[in-house]
């Protein structure tokens, strides 16, 4: 049986212990000595930070948490290493240790044939293990206290990405990914900047000042996608080390994710290269958040338009007649199709008094939103003018100041206004700049209402010209707008008046309300379905008596 | 210029003190919170409340000065609770370990409760 260890061999092994070595290349070292000594040809310990399964039945590898700490020469056991149970292979072990110092953990032995385990080595292993609890619990806690805040690291990402798909507000989840990548590498502060196309704008910033923004001709592209913004501590005035990450969508950079000072019980310091990575993942989360927050206020923005567009067709609604007028010796229809929601089409027929009515049909430059508008303009000044003056050239001409003063310089409107007389059947009309209308006699000839002057809103001060004609019993009086004759063919063709003109000639007997569905129907066909760019407006008036 | 953390101290009775802190929990941070808990813990206070309501984040650094903390008040034999967390801080708490050992509470007054029911 060996001696046990000399004096001498104990100061070696404690000595071990002051040295600033890794505990493991320490505790290794020991091991190596001990196994010298007292003529072992192998040795392990294990340890584990939770309590231990029962050490009679347990295969230190493959038990989880266990993790094998130190080792030397040749393990013990069968092929695969290990023994299955701690009595084969002819290993000790120490559970008393673990009792005593609160270490639980195993140590192995391997000895040849010719050397059985006695009671020394027990006892030498105590004195290891008390020597090393220390330092070995440390470790273990250290070890732990890592492998924990990796779990943190996971949830934080998971957390990220489930704000990510439960709220849509950009800053919020900006901050949020910031907070996280923060906290998460221990740095002391950090910046989140985003890049508006011109502009590196500051979004998000925690513990610390933060330059507000920085010019995209300051900084250089290539700099920016692999992280390596040479002026970037310029981004955060007294930072004293910078990691930054792009934060990219679809490989375009879109902004810089920069976090600073890494944090030690010691102070601050750079930050090692692992933590790359891990701030990639943020950005990667803070980039979705910026385009999921881009798409969604591209919808709220179409959503909030649609809806204006609704009201604005129901207020335009308001303004057709919402009833045709009885007119003494006459029928009328009117009829009006938006090529959008709300359009630049316009009719009316307003009663004048005397037996005398109006029919007005005007097309203001453009559709959407903005015609709307100057339709209602059109509107309300017309009626007021109405109301106060004569049809006559004077009044075009103060609605045409009216329309120039408040609308803007590209927008104009084509109008024609009629008044029938149905004492007489006498037709005065006045066309500013409107396509012609129709007068299809009850003989199938045809009269064409021209223009006599510029669409009104183009200049200020023009003259107008009313002219007139006497409708007979069966005559038929067409106005309409460029949608009817301008609908095109998908040869691009078209339909022009020519077509209208033979179209009201053919069916002019026939009910008003037939007339426009046959024209409706006309111009369908003749479009192939196609659907047109331009509202559609038609108004007919019959003498009937 | 970092943001430092500020604390105020309520000691609510002889042995209970309330740590309220505003900011980041960091290396300076935690240390700030140890260092008055000590002085509490010399005076006598015997139960400590982190009351958490104005930290919004925590690292690694301050997390183990807390853990510090902690294991100074097992040995005393006094209490720890940590208060009004943010969903984050709770669930790292957890994961760390540190309500294995400390209590944690919704709001200051549960935890006030709890603390004089122990």
């Amino acid at each position: 049986m060996p001696e046990p260890p000399s004096p001498e061999t104990w100061q070696t092994l404690f000595s071990l212990d002051k040295r600033p070595a890794d505990d493991r290349q320490v505790l290794t070292r020991q091991l190596g000595l001990w196994c010298a000594h007292r003529g072992i040809a192998g040795a392990a310990v294990y340890a584990t930070v939770d309590s231990g399964p029962e050490l009679q039945t347990v295969k230190p590898a493959s038990v989880p948490g266990f993790d094998r700490i130190a080792s030397v020469g040749e393990p013990p056991g069968d092929d695969d290493g290990w023994p299955e149970r701690i009595d084969e292979g002819g290993a000790a072990v120490a559970p008393s240790a673990a009792e005593r110092f609160e270490l639980p953990g195993i140590l192995l032995l391997h000895t040849p044939p010719t050397r059985a385990v006695d009671a020394g080595d027990a006892d030498l292993l105590l004195l290891l293990a008390g020597a090393r609890l220390s330092a070995l619990k440390q470790q273990i806690q250290e070890q732990s206290f890592q492998a924990k805040f990796r779990g943190v690291e996971l949830e934080a990402l998971y957390d990220v990405g489930l704000a990510i798909a439960s709220t849509l507000d950009l800053e919020e989840l900006c901050e949020e990914a910031l907070l996280r990548a923060v906290s998460l590498l221990d740095a002391r502060r950090g910046a989140l900047y985003l890049f508006d196309g011109a502009r590196y704008v500051l979004t998000s910033r925690f513990g610390g000042e933060a330059v507000a923004e920085v010019p995209g001709t300051a900084v250089d592209s290539e700099e920016v996608s692999t992280g390596a913004v040479r002026t970037v501590r310029d981004w955060l005035p007294g930072a004293r080390h910078v990691l930054s990450v792009p934060v990219e969508i679809e490989g375009n950079p879109r902004g810089l994710l920069m976090v600073a000072d890494k944090e030690s019980r010691r102070g601050v310091g750079p930050f090692p290269s692992t933590d790359r990575r891990t701030l990639s993942l943020f950005a990667n989360q803070a980039a979705i958040a910026l385009e999921n927050a881009k798409l969604h206020k591209l919808a709220l923005e179409k959503e909030r338009l649609e809806r204006e567009m609704e009201l604005a067709a129901e207020i335009q609604m308001q303004l057709l007649p919402k009833a045709m007028p009885e007119i003494p010796g006459f029928e009328v229809v009117g009829w009006n199709r938006p090529a959008r929601q709300v359009g630049g089409d316009y009719y009316d027929l307003p009663g004048l008094g005397s037996g005398r009515w109006g029919l007005v049909v005007g097309d203001v430059t453009g559709k959407g939103l903005p015609a709307a508008l100057l339709v209602s303009t059109l509107h309300s000044a017309l009626r007021l003018l109405l109301d106060r003056m004569e049809v006559g050239p004077g009044l075009i001409e103060r609605l045409n100041r009216h329309i120039f003063e408040s609308s803007s310089a590209n927008k104009f409107i084509t109008l024609l206004l009629a008044t029938v007389d149905t004492q007489d059947g006498h037709l005065a009309y006045l066309n500013a700049g409107h396509n012609p209308g129709l007068v299809v006699r009850a003989d199938g000839t045809t009269v064409q209402l021209d223009s006599a002057g510029l669409p009104l809103g183009l200049l200020p001060d023009r003259q107008y010209r009313a002219d007139d004609l006497d409708l007979e019993v069966g005559d038929l009086v067409c106005l309409y707008s460029d949608g009817i004759t301008e609908c095109e063919s998908p040869e691009e063709e078209e339909y022009g008046m020519e077509r209208l003109v033979d179209l009201l000639r053919e069916h002019r007997n026939e009910p008003l309300a037939h007339i426009i569905q046959t024209i409706d129907k006309a111009t369908i066909d003749f479009a192939c379905e196609l659907p047109q760019g331009d509202d559609q407006t038609v108004v007919l008036l019959r003498r009937t008596a | 210029m970092t943001e430092s953390l500020k604390l105020t101290i309520d000691e609510k009775r002889d042995g209970l003190a309330v740590i309220h802190t505003e900011g980041y929990i960091n290396n300076q941070g935690g240390e700030e919170i140890a260092r008055v808990a000590y002085q509490l813990i010399d005076k006598g206070q015997t139960q400590l409340l982190l009351n958490l309501a104005g930290t919004k984040i925590v690292n690694s650094i301050g997390i183990s000065i807390l853990i510090e903390i902690i294991e100074k008040m097992l040995e005393i034999e006094g209490k720890l609770a940590f208060c009004s967390l943010t969903p984050t801080i709770e669930k790292t708490f957890h994961i760390m370990g540190l309500a294995q050992y400390a209590g944690i509470y919704p709001d200051e007054a549960s935890a006030i409760e709890a603390l004089e029911a122990s």
